[in-house]
């Protein structure tokens, strides 16, 4: 095993929330040395979200699980970063990017020219600098100040107008999905740079939209309207090109196994395995086009058996036949999914709060070197001295002026959550599971993912 | 003639469907050389479609075009001494090799990265699979379906009295294809300071897996199974979710400064402001149905462009449900030139949906798909 690919590489990350760090924790991962760069006034809103035993004591906002999947491995300085100090945090900005190689931010486009801090004015202090803006819309278009919620994004790109049950409205994943996917589409926007800067010896600028990046994913809709003039109609689980494909009942509570039946044989297979041969003798199911037209049918004879079996063991069953199957699981079902487990895809995080597992950011093993595997995310301000005498060697003197200025500090302002902040950093659990937004509250959740805290706790 | 960020760069896509393909497809935007070796009755995607009025023909399936512009292809029996000795010369000039057979079928025609290092010590190889090269489901048969249902990703999405529900256009390859681009380029850059090669496991449930949210740590840090329920997102933020409107449906999001003052404004009932269901988050939250009833009536009798333009204007960040059509026809990406135009032989223009980030200095650029083989004669290494 040797160095990591970024390794001497050094990210300057302004970048809130989730598509900016994704793109960033990557990077991390694979070597580089991000410093995430917050105000106290305007701290990254995730430090608010996901709270140890869902509780807002002491220093909360170093503890949020949102935060720590997102920034871990990183570095924290605080700049205020306003003309309020005669624009000390800008300045010393500058000097920072004089040692850093990549420059991200998600501000709605013009926030850093306000600063003294555009792409022109970065390139005269490294001019070789490379610098990446994720935003909801792109620098320019008459969309470009729109302000762009990740929430918003998923329907703006136009994956809802594919997604949802037959003949329903459209509906959205139960994620941001255009920020995780956006942060990986930066990601390789910048090792693209980075390939081209060691070509060339020249920087860039990347203008990354979040409603453009995921757009690809819509390419068949896309496509089959350039084609055929034709807009999408929602499928709910079935396939453009097999038959039968769904999500069926099984055994328990909420329990679910999809499945898809890709040709003639996986048909006869699937009959074969489920012990319900005479099926594929009927002449409604003969063939694709057969089974298309009577999918209604064929999905009252797949439950009836499904529903008799366990997800897991169903799952087995039919791939053991040669069916695409699947158990839908949990939440709580894929931390403890088998599969996941031996393949190490949730990486063990010490924390003060006792050990969490959280999922890898890259779904790759390199056979070369060993990725970074998730790390506790850094306190607010946790690295302020460490980066500023390290790589502008600043004097005790300098910093304690900062400090008092509050230019930098580790403390928020304000430090107690304000009455509208109250529910995001404790969550409502109880009304939640009432509403039927929750399948279960654990109290020995610990015990059941074996990550049981320090004795002395 | 403007430069490229991959200029110079040679790889081999072997890989068929959409994960592999698509990562491929990026690197030859980038502009690398990118030559697609297909299997002699073609890539399964050119038999998917959608096709110009449902005429299904090999050269013309919108999937294929869509995932393999700027490629030249090549067909190779590799079940054939002869089709294996050829793909071997071809990996001796290459930087890249893409490919996404089962697990164990490259080591069977004696063609996984162990037999191939040996002469190309500086292969980035990369094996892209719905589960990856080992565990206990390697072996299974999987697609973005069963992606979506193992990574816990389903099970959130869709409404409480419903089914999981999978989302469209089979993201999960999509991501394993943005995971193994990544990883390529990351494999790429080590490459440079080491001088060596590698193979690289990308798994396109583990790349789903990744862009969990928080519902594992909600778990994991809270002991709470979060649901699927509707198209809310969950932390308290209520309203964040899609709602119909005359003449289709909108985004409805608060944001931090919306309530109550804002939300009153645009809803053009300056009362509501002293609701309590405006006054206070908790109360909307708990009961959204009531809030559902002063909000829905309103959003029938107005256009989602007009709704969203006059919430921006507010500061208050709704957001668009898009469809194809609204964004073909969109003021927004036509200004941003975000469609690109290929003109596929034999299908006429086309849109490309290629410019995915924009570079100052080195732009993506789209191109046609090739046709079956087209460059078999073309690529010396693969000419009889």
């Amino acid at each position: 095993m040797s160095g990591l690919p970024l390794d001497g590489i050094r990210v300057l990350d302004f970048s809130q929330v989730y598509a900016g760090p994704t793109c960033t924790r990557m990077l991390a991962d694979l070597g580089a040395d991000v410093i995430k760069v917050e105000g106290l006034t305007r701290m990254d809103i995730t430090r608010n979200f996901v709270m140890p035993e869902n509780s807002s004591e002491d220093d909360y906002w170093n503890k949020a699980g949102y935060f720590l999947l997102r920034n871990g491995g990183k570095r924290s300085l605080t700049l205020d970063l306003s003309e309020e100090n005669g624009g000390t945090g800008a300045d010393i900005v500058k000097r920072l990017v004089a040692e850093c190689d990549i420059i991200a931010e998600s501000f709605t486009p013009r926030v850093m020219d306000k600063f003294g801090l555009g792409y022109d004015s970065l390139t005269k202090i490294k001019p070789d600098i490379i610098m990446i803006s994720l935003s909801g819309y792109g620098q320019d278009g008459p969309w470009r100040d729109f302000s762009g919620y990740g929430m918003g994004l998923e329907p703006a790109a136009g994956l809802s107008s594919i997604t949802g049950y037959a003949g329903g409205d459209p509906l959205r994943t139960g994620i941001s999905f255009t920020d995780p996917y956006s942060g990986i589409v930066g990601a390789g926007a910048v090792l693209s740079a980075l390939h081209y800067r060691r070509r060339t010896g020249k920087g860039q600028y990347i203008d990354l939209s979040e409603q453009e990046a995921a757009m690809p994913v819509v390419g068949y809709a896309l496509m089959d309207y350039a084609m055929n003039n034709r807009e999408p109609r929602r499928i709910g689980n079935r396939s453009h090109w097999y038959a039968p494909q769904g999500c069926y009942p099984c055994s328990g509570t909420d329990n679910w196994l999809v499945l898809t039946v890709a040709d003639d044989d996986e048909w006869r297979a699937f009959c074969e395995a489920t012990g319900n041969p005479e099926w594929a003798s009927d002449e409604r199911f003969a063939d694709l086009a057969s089974r298309r037209e009577h999918h209604d049918a064929l999905d009252e004879l797949i439950a009836g058996w499904t529903r008799e079996q366990d997800q897991y063991e169903a799952m087995h069953l039919l791939q053991k036949a040669g069916v695409t199957a699947a158990a839908v699981l949990n939440p709580k079902q894929a931390l403890l999914d088998p599969h996941l487990r031996e393949r190490g895809f949730f990486d063990r995080v010490e924390t003060e709060q006792g050990p969490r597992p959280v999922p890898h950011q890259v779904g790759a093993k390199f056979s070369a070197f060993e990725m970074r595997s998730a790390q506790p995310a850094p306190k607010l301000g946790e690295h302020n001295r460490e980066v500023l005498q390290g790589l502008l060697g600043m004097s005790e003197e300098e910093l304690s002026g900062l400090e008092e200025s509050k230019v930098i500090g580790d403390m928020p302002a304000p430090a107690v959550p304000l009455p509208v902040m109250r529910m995001f950093v404790q969550w409502p659990l109880v009304s939640y599971e009432q509403m039927g937004a929750l399948g279960g509250m654990e109290k020995d959740y610990r015990k059941q993912l074996g990550i049981e805290p320090p004795a002395a706790e | 003639m403007t430069d490229s960020a991959l200029d110079g760069l040679r790889v081999i896509d072997l890989s068929q469907g959409i994960a592999g393909p698509y990562c491929a497809r990026l690197l030859a935007d980038l502009g690398a050389e990118v030559i697609k070796v297909e299997p002699p009755e073609g890539d399964f995607t050119r038999r998917l479609g959608p096709f110009p009025g449902d005429v299904p023909d090999p050269e013309k399936s919108g999937l294929f075009i869509h995932l393999n512009g700027n490629k030249q292809s090549v067909t190779l029996d590799l079940d054939s001494h002869e089709g294996r000795a050829v793909l071997r010369r071809l990996l001796a000039s290459a930087d890249v090799l893409i490919e996404s057979e089962t697990p164990g079928r490259m080591a069977e025609l004696g063609l996984d990265f162990g037999d191939i290092s040996g002469t190309c010590p500086k292969l980035v190889y990369c094996s892209v699979t719905p589960f990856g090269q080992t565990g206990p489901y390697a072996q299974f048969r999987g697609n973005s379906l069963t992606c979506m249902a193992l990574s816990g990703l389903m099970y959130v999405t869709g409404d409480p009295d419903k089914e999981p529900l999978a989302t469209g256009g089979e993201p999960a390859d999509y991501f394993g294809g943005l995971h193994a681009w990544v990883s390529v380029l990351a494999a790429l850059e080590h490459r440079a300071e080491t001088g060596a090669g590698q193979h690289i496991d990308v798994s396109c449930l583990e790349a789903l897996g990744s862009a969990d949210e928080y519902n594992t740590t909600m778990y994991a840090w809270l002991g709470a199974i979060r649901r699927r329920f509707y198209s809310r997102h969950h932390f308290p933020a209520y309203p964040s979710e899609i709602f119909p409107c005359r003449d289709g449906h909108i985004v409805v999001i608060g944001g931090a400064t919306g309530f109550p003052l804002m939300m009153a404004i645009l809803l053009e009932q300056p009362e509501l402001e002293e609701h309590p269901l405006f006054q206070n988050l908790w109360l909307r939250t708990l009961q959204w149905e009531e809030f559902e009833k002063i909000l829905r009536p309103y959003l029938m009798e107005h256009d989602w462009l007009d709704l969203l333009t006059r919430a921006q204007e507010l500061r208050v960040p709704f957001a668009a449900v898009m469809s194809p059509q609204t964004l073909f026809e969109s003021d927004h990406l036509a200004e941003r030139r975000f469609f690109g135009e290929i003109d596929q032989p034999g299908v006429g223009r086309l849109p490309a949906i290629g410019t995915v980030f924009r570079m100052s200095e080195t732009p993506l650029a789209s191109g046609p798909a090739p046709a079956l083989g087209a460059d078999s004669a073309e690529v010396p290494e693969a000419a009889e």
